[in-house]
């Protein structure tokens, strides 16, 4: 039998609840402080405004 | 609870913010301000860093500068290491922002490979996916992309658009129902002294005593008991690789 069906419904809440968490975690950490900063890559805008 | 599909958002989602400094050794005509920046954890130093150039370019003369290149406390940083990993390597104990000094000489060739070009980028990202895909499918989805569907999946990492590049990485990720899942799983484990290895790793079982090592993938550490499988669907990078660090647990 497999790995992935020999883990119990349990265990598997608790990893996958663990990774979930942490990942959150990681945003406010790395992210939510620093949203003022500038984005390395720029999302593209093809239309743009100018006067001719 | 999230859902799974969650988890891609999270990860192509992740960034690192940092700030550029140029080195002290190099010559200017006026004063470099520091540069900031929130850097994505799974794309490429070299692919990411053009205002970084521009902007240190301002105040240098053109005959003193080389070629561009990243360090930290010492360590120059492998462009072809994604951005989060050399993160989580060196520097996922300090204090953001991420501080990374800035070279436009004495170019480390022993240490780093040459960029000059995105393009050089592209061959060892596509290089990358296609090895992942020989362990997980033995080529075969690789090689019944075409053209235009390998043009998408590095469009998709170089212009940051999420869906562009899910839509054709979704392929790479499939298996055969009557399959547990895919034939090897691609993975990279990184030591602190600069080396990775797809060979195994024995980890010493910290029950009991105390944590000497921490296994962290994407910033976090998943517990030992999540599936493979699961890991390679969801924690990989954009290569299709796994990249797992191994780093010295914090001391406190």
């Amino acid at each position: 039998q497999s790995l992935s069906l020999s883990v119990t419904a349990a265990q598997m809440a608790t990893w996958r609840r663990q990774i979930f968490e942490q990942l959150s975690e990681r945003t406010k950490r790395e992210v939510d402080e620093f949203r003022h900063y500038e984005q390395a890559i720029e999302q593209c805008v093809w239309v743009k405004k100018g006067t001719m | 609870m999230a859902d799974d599909k969650d988890v891609l958002r999270d990860v192509w989602f992740g960034r690192i913010p940092a700030c550029f400094t140029l080195n002290q050794d190099e010559e200017t005509e006026r004063e470099a301000e520091p540069y900031y920046l929130l850097l994505p954890r799974v794309s490429y130093l070299t692919l990411v860093t053009d205002k970084v150039k521009k902007h240190f370019l301002r105040v240098m003369r053109a005959e003193d500068v080389g070629e561009m290149w990243f360090e930290y406390e010492g360590t120059p940083l492998k462009w072809h290491y994604p951005i989060g990993v050399l993160f989580d390597l060196h520097a996922s104990n300090s204090i953001l922002p991420w501080s990374i000094t800035v070279h436009f000489k004495n170019f480390p060739g022993q240490d780093l490979l040459h960029c000059m070009s995105s393009s050089v980028v592209e061959a060892h990202f596509m290089s990358s996916i296609k090895e992942a895909d020989a362990l997980k499918h033995k080529s075969q989805v690789v090689n019944d992309m075409q053209k235009k569907d390998h043009k998408q999946l590095w469009m998709g990492l170089q212009n940051d658009k999420f869906e562009q590049f899910w839509a054709m990485n979704r392929k790479l990720m499939e298996y055969p129902t009557e399959e547990a899942g895919f034939r090897y799983i691609p993975f990279r484990i990184y030591q602190v002294n600069g080396t990775h290895t797809s060979t195994p790793l024995i980890l010493e079982s910290s029950q009991g005593t105390e944590k000497r090592y921490q296994v962290v993938i994407h910033g976090i550490e998943p517990l030992m008991e999540t599936p493979l499988q699961w890991l390679s669907e969801h924690l990989s990078h954009p290569d299709n690789f796994l990249h797992i660090c191994v780093v010295p647990a914090p001391s406190d």
